[in-house]
């Protein structure tokens, strides 16, 4: 199996179905494709996108329902396209596609949430990208408040 | 802030750059921009995102899974 070096847990074997692509790479970060999920035990519900080729370059994000149960958004036609699903029925996240809230803790600020622009990833075929959709009024600094996780 | 009523035809310059209003909407205008190879072109909600990945990396470290781990284990 291939291994990965990551920022925070050393040189990690994985799975072919833990590499997704993104075509575009990521806004700001178009030079990047290939990313793994790594999930940790007692680190959940965190996940960490880390990239295949860049040591230093992992992400923190949180499932969007984790941040906002209510979440709601629709994918364009050319988002829709651009990874790979199929038309037939509105995706069904947790199932078809994983979406998540990318985490951004800037000058010792607390941590917000991108809620504006989730990452997608298509589950069927590991094809990701990251979609802008500023019309849902959801804010790129969504504030991660205790509340906004309401107790189990 | 520089305000300016245009109709759809009509266009405006923004130093090298022309900016063409071709269709008005109620809810949305589509513009045509013609600028400089060197002039990047960017929506503004596409620059947001940069930015805040750019920062969501810089900002990954140790402290902010720490809290991030305190706030849903609450």
């Amino acid at each position: 199996m291939p291994y990965v070096q990551t920022r925070f847990f050393g040189e990690l074997e994985y799975e072919s179905e833990s590499l997704f692509r993104f075509p575009s790479g990521l806004p700001g970060f178009e030079d990047h494709r290939n990313f793994v999920f790594l999930k940790k035990p007692g680190l959940e519900p965190l996940m960490f996108l880390q990239s295949v080729e860049t040591r230093s370059l992992c992400f923190i994000l949180l499932p969007i329902r984790a941040v906002d149960e209510n979440f709601r958004m629709e994918l364009t036609q050319d988002e829709i396209g651009e990874i790979g699903l199929s038309c037939e029925r509105p995706p069904v996240i947790g199932e078809d596609i994983l979406c998540a809230a990318m985490i951004c803790a800037g000058d010792g600020n607390a941590p917000t949430a991108n809620l504006m622009a989730p990452v997608v990833v298509n589950l069927h075929n590991n094809i990701g990208t990251q979609v802008i959709h500023p019309e849902t009024g959801y804010s790129h600094r969504h504030p991660m408040t205790a509340d906004a996780h309401p107790p189990c | 802030m520089l305000i300016m009523w245009r109709r759809s035809g009509e266009s405006f310059l923004a130093g090298e750059v022309e900016i063409e209003i071709l269709d008005a909407r109620p809810d949305r205008v589509k513009l045509g921009i013609t600028a400089p190879e060197s002039c990047a072109i960017v929506r503004r909600e596409t620059r947001i995102t940069q930015q805040q990945n750019i920062s969501a990396a810089l900002s990954a470290d140790a402290s902010t899974i720490e809290t991030l781990l305190r706030r849903f284990s609450q």
